[in-house]
């Protein structure tokens, strides 16, 4: 409360200085552009087309400080704080395009003999991963024993440390990704088993892991804003749930894994059924009920695979890469597969089993919707593509076509025109994200190259525009206690910025060209329409796909009419206050990230390459080796060439739980 | 040789000599500290769990010692039987007597019933139970079944002025002797076909005659209708609700953890080393499928009606009834992989006991005199004005619905691992649906703590302060986590101990 104020003192004599601040900052612009022009005529006069190492310095520091100088003019009503903080995210986002462009004028270094040091050259810290999953996981732990009493020492503390955390991040940006698996670390964790603790990353949970520590500080620092009680539980079940959202993108146990896809539960259940609104509570244990189901299933399969593994090898491991060398026949492999599918499917969610997700996105606080849809829902999507294709891809092909069709009538139409006919807005986004995900779903069910590059760039975006609806949802409820669409109306008139922002983000929902949405539903559209694992139906499915762009573009519209535009109706819409700077600076980013992705995909798609063909080269192997639908003896592939080395050869750790001789499948 | 005997027998003589020893000090203290100070009694609470402590430290002196190497061991069997399995059972039990006594030592004085009678009750109770572990003959089954019970009813009935401590005690004793009775007769039966009274001996002649005689049919049905009433599995649960909800709730605490306990190592003693041969465990002509289906009903009917409770002491006695159905998964599992499942068993015990100790512990410390928490609304905003108790609440019931990474989950994973292992595909399937019906009423307790304010005018508990119940919160609440992320030493000790069943 007490920042809010200081920010409106300090933006009130922002406003006559106006003027002030934008000659000096075009000045400042001027000059560097100046200084550009000067560098780019003297670097070449040498003639050799290498910049000298000044040269190259300026023209990292130019994008970067004319991006932090836009942001900062940006705002026209926000004092310096706001500005310099924009600035700065700014200048961060543009030294990660700067560094992650895939640009020839690297390539031309390299050619000349004093190149820069590549990324790829980096050493790899084998125990960033768990630095990663690791320092959330300390966080909490050191809540605990912060005073319940300091809400701004304990706000500080979980802020600091997801920041810490995002950092902590970007090294992984550094290496190229590839087709293999890195930063790999394998520990023994329970010998008796063969249960290890083995997180690893590749192109594809690369970005997922990096859509969490992005999201998770924003989400946070949005919720500042609205949550007043119960400051400490807060901070603790965000700092956990982010530990355990990195821990299960980066899991390659399975084990591992269900601990972490199961440690996410109780702070989400935690967070919607305390801070949430009035049904709060019946939409918490709804959540928890439909999502321990699944997991159960999955523990079930997990369970199976592993006792098959030790029956055909003698060594008891669940680990992602050794289940995934048994050739499970196909009556087993179905069971196994639907195990996992449903678990994945419930967290998607898809069509029927979507229910839990408007009722928990409705009653959650902003912060916990935010992270709900951009991060928890990828879980689902994720474990798809890597377990159920990874893992069974003989009974994920055979299933393909039925499922793409529910996904396609079930989650994008139908969950279009559910959409459509809400008058909740939030409930709105909720099925905007079922519809949404049927995409991604679609386009791990077409299973070509860009269909499923296309999915994971719209996980990524779907996090990030769902992220921005829901915060955005968040300022308005904020300040009206309401959510029906009936309750708006003219908003523009009276917050111009708010509108501004919430257009941007619809519209990049939508999938407009030049926002991020656009590029991942094209690509999954022509996945999908070339794939040719999808029966005789693609072409139709593809083309139902691209009506529900339309759809999209339907309840978005009605929408943005709804709440923004026509006459102010009620008197409560004439004085609400626009946007403040805590929720600029939130969404923010959000909104320089869609722009970023929308423009230059390729920043994500380039480290992406690698692991989604591995995924479609070891399925398509599989498959072929399997037609006509393997029936026989279960058996043991070689290990996958793309897998990392095991750490040491597994001892003989499970005699104790060695095969035993009556047990045979009944 | 002497010395080797008393070396092995030592946990069982710590604390049955610990026992007598604080009775003398409780009978030769001055009785002016008797009623509202509750001083001395307190101590006694120290005292006795000093002497768990010490059973505990020499169950695991003898068990790091090396019991099968001992000269003169079997001095006393087969009445006493001393191995790995009794060891381990004399640690968990110690350990169980352990934290209930160090919640009586808050909770008695708390509710004026500190009298010191309790802890002689409850450490000889436990040498019972102590004893039934080691049993290797009828004769010594009944009597550490016996020395077990009726410290039990005792203490159940210990709140003398309550109606419901007596009704429960009643019905716990009644029908409690009706099970021995069972038993017994079932024992009378077994000698009569057998011409044995040593369980091993039982196990040869079953083994040569198999199950065909009707008398050993008649005689394993009538055992097993007897250990299903100890350990309170369906439908032989009728007097856990009305016992567990009666009983003040150390008492609570103690037949949860250390009598079901004692009973399911009586359980797997009698019936593997009895009826362990091929035929008696084969799914056509044996136990399993009985106690199969004594397994489902039990999760499923305990499960269902734990939901329908509004009393929180009640809702964990029904889920303590529906953990003796899993238990009993791991004990039908090892028809095919004997000693693997009957290691599931010895360590979801473990892991049950910790995290269902600890629960009732919190329950305790979440009340205080006249202002008891019982019901769900009595705990309606516990979590906000008494987060530490709320949190260790938490803690132990998430374990007991079995959700990493805490022990119970660990404990549910070896026991349905186990199951799938052996086939039970069918049980697996529905053991884990029960699992998710157990965590709704679970987590309603996390609903009415952290989500729920008390409704106006209503009377809410006061969380009591006592250092006794915050210490057994606080070792239950390590147990559950260390169990819950370095499981393999202590699973490794359960495979050790059920490895003296041999593999069938």
């Amino acid at each position: 409360m007490a920042t809010k104020t200081s920010h409106s003192a300090a933006s009130l004599p922002a406003v006559p200085r106006h003027s002030a601040w934008v000659f000096p900052a075009f000045f400042v612009l001027a000059l560097v552009i100046l200084v550009v022009v000067l560098t780019q005529l003297f670097g070449h006069a040498g003639g050799t087309g290498a910049f000298s190492p000044p040269n190259a310095m300026i023209g990292a520091i130019v994008p970067v400080s004319v991006a932090a100088i836009v942001a900062a003019l940006i705002p026209s009503r926000q004092g310096y704080r706001v500005r310099l903080a924009l600035a700065l995210i700014a200048a961060l986002f543009a030294i990660f395009v700067t560094r992650l462009w895939p640009n020839a004028l690297n390539v031309q270094a390299a050619a000349t003999s004093d190149a820069p040091t590549t990324p790829t050259t980096l050493a790899e810290m084998p125990t960033l991963l768990s630095w990663l999953i690791g320092l959330p996981m300390a966080g909490a732990i050191a809540i605990l024993f912060l005073p319940r009493q300091t809400p701004r020492l304990l706000k500080a503390t979980t802020f600091v440390i997801m920041i810490a955390t995002l950092f902590a991040a970007m090294p992984l940006l550094r290496v190229d990704m590839g087709r293999t698996y890195h930063f790999n670390q394998d520990v023994v964790w329970i010998e008796r088993f063969g249960i290890h603790y083995h997180v690893a990353l590749d192109g594809i949970s690369l970005w997922l892991v990096v859509l969490t520590v992005f999201i998770t500080p924003i989400a946070t620092y949005v919720s500042f804003g609205s949550i007043d009680k119960r400051i400490k539980d807060w901070c603790f079940s965000l700092l956990l749930l982010e530990s355990a959202m990195i821990g299960s993108f980066v899991a390659l146990d399975l084990f591992l894994f269900y601990v972490f896809w199961e440690l996410m539960l109780i702070p989400m259940y935690v967070m919607i059924g305390v801070w949430g609104g009035t049904n709060r509570i019946k939409s918490a244990l709804k959540f928890f009920l439909y999502t321990m189901t699944g997991s159960l299933l999955m523990l079930a399969a997990i369970l199976y695979a592993g006792y098959t593994y030790g029956q055909l090898t003698g060594t008891s491991s669940f680990d992602y890469f050794e289940v995934g060398r048994i050739a499970f026949p196909m009556h087993v492999q179905k069971w196994l597969y639907w195990g996992f599918a449903i678990s994945f499917f419930i967290k998607v969610p898809m069509f029927p089993v979507h229910t839990w997700l408007p009722d928990a996105h409705t009653e959650a606080p902003t912060a916990g919707s935010i992270i709900l849809a951009a991060v928890m829902l990828k879980m689902g999507t994720y474990g798809y593509l890597r377990f159920c294709m990874g893992l069974f891809p003989e009974a994920a092909s055979q299933y393909a076509p039925t499922l793409a069709s529910v996904a396609v009538l079930g989650g994008i139409l139908y969950g279009a025109l559910c959409a459509w006919r809400q008058d909740d807005v939030k409930r709105l986004v909720a099925y905007s994200s079922v519809a949404h995900l049927g995409y991604v779903m679609l386009g791990l069910f077409a299973a070509t190259a860009s269909s499923i590059e296309g999915s994971v760039l719209q996980m990524v975006n779907h996090g990030i525009t769902t992220g921005a609806l829901f915060l955005l949802v968040g300022v308005i409820y904020d300040r009206r206690h309401t959510r029906l669409l009936d309750d708006f109306g003219g908003l523009a008139k009276v917050m111009p910025v708010y509108a501004a922002l919430f257009v941007i983000a619809s519209m990049a929902s939508v999938g407009l060209p030049g926002t991020n949405g656009f590029v991942g539903e094209f690509l999954i559209i022509i996945g999908t329409f070339v794939s040719n694992k999808l029966g005789h139906v693609n072409g139709v499915q593809a083309v139902l796909a691209a009506i529900g762009v339309i759809l999209a573009a339907l309840y978005m519209l009605t929408a943005i009419q709804k709440m923004f535009f026509g006459p102010i109706t009620r008197a409560e819409n004439k004085h609400v206050t626009d946007i403040n700077a805590r929720e600029v600076l939130a969404v923010a980013p959000l909104m320089i990230a869609i722009f970023v992705i929308g423009l230059a995909p390729n920043l994500l798609l380039s480290q992406m390459h690698g692991a989604v063909s591995r995924v479609i080269d070891d399925m398509t192997a599989r498959v072929r080796e399997s037609t006509p639908p393997f029936e026989g003896p279960i058996k043991l592939l070689p290990r996958s060439a793309n897998a990392p080395k095991p750490p040491i050869p597994i001892t003989n750790a499970a005699e104790a739980i060695a095969t035993t001789p009556g047990a045979t499948a009944q | 040789m002497a010395f080797a005997f008393a070396f092995l027998l030592s946990p069982l003589l710590v604390v049955a000599g610990g026992a007598l020893l604080l009775m003398l000090a409780e009978a030769f203290t001055s009785k002016r500290g008797r009623g509202d100070h509750g001083d001395r009694a307190s101590g006694l609470a120290l005292g006795t769990t000093v002497v768990f402590a010490a059973g505990f430290a020499f169950s695991l002196g003898v068990w790091l010692g090396d019991i099968e190497a001992v000269a003169g061991a079997d001095a006393l069997a087969p009445w006493i039987v001393i191995d790995r399995f009794t060891i381990f059972f004399d640690g968990i039990l110690c350990l169980g007597g352990a934290i209930t006594s160090l919640i009586a030592g808050g909770y008695l004085p708390e509710h004026k019933l500190d009298r010191g009678e309790f802890y002689s009750l409850l450490l000889l109770s436990t040498v019972g139970a102590m004893m039934l572990a080691a049993a290797g003959d009828l004769l010594t089954v009944l009597l550490g079944l016996e020395t077990m019970s009726i410290g039990a009813y005792a203490m159940t009935a210990f709140r003398h002025t309550s109606k419901r401590s007596a009704e429960g005690a009643l019905k716990y004793f009644l029908l409690g002797s009706f099970a021995s009775a069972l038993l017994l007769y079932g024992f009378a039966l077994l000698y009569g076909a057998t011409g044995h009274t040593d369980l091993a001996g039982i196990g040869e002649v079953v083994k040569v005659g198999g199950t065909h005689s009707p008398m050993i049919v008649v005689a394993l049905v009538l055992v097993l209708v007897g250990l299903a009433f100890k350990i309170s599995a369906v439908p032989f649960h009728m007097w856990t609700p009305d016992a567990y909800e009666g009983a003040p709730t150390p008492a609570t605490t103690y037949m949860a953890s250390v009598v079901k306990a004692g009973g399911f190592a009586m359980l797997l003693r009698v019936l593997f080393t009895c009826f362990g041969d091929k035929a008696s465990m084969s799914w056509s002509a044996g136990w399993p499928p009985m106690l199969a289906w004594i397994a489902v009903i039990t999760m499923t009917v305990a499960n269902l009606i734990a939901g329908q409770q509004e009393s929180v002491k009640r809702m964990l006695a029904y889920s303590s009834i529906a953990h003796a159905g899993y238990l009993l998964i791991g004990v039908v599992g090892a028809m095919h992989s004997m000693p693997q499942a009957s290691a599931t068993v010895l360590f979801y015990l473990l892991t049950y006991m910790v995290s269902t100790a600890g629960a009732f512990g919190s329950l305790v410390l979440c009340g205080s005199r006249g202002m008891e928490a019982v019901s769900y609304e009595d705990l309606a905003g516990i979590g906000r004005r008494h987060p530490p108790a709320a949190l260790a609440f938490s803690l132990f019931l998430i374990s007991l619905a079995g959700i990493p990474p805490t022990a119970g989950f660990f404990g549910k994973w070896f026991v349905f691992r186990a199951a799938i292992d052996s086939g039970f595909y069918a049980l697996t399937i529905i053991a884990f649906m029960n699992s998710v019906v157990a965590a709704y009423y679970y987590l309603r307790v996390l609903v009415f703590m952290y989500m729920r304010e008390p409704a106006a005018g209503m009377t809410t508990s006061v969380p009591m302060r006592s250092g006794y119940v915050t210490a057994a919160l606080l070792l239950s609440a390590i147990l559950v986590l260390l169990l819950g992320i370095a499981p393999s030493q202590s699973l490794d000790m359960a495979i050790k101990a059920a490895s003296i069943f041999g593999s069938s």
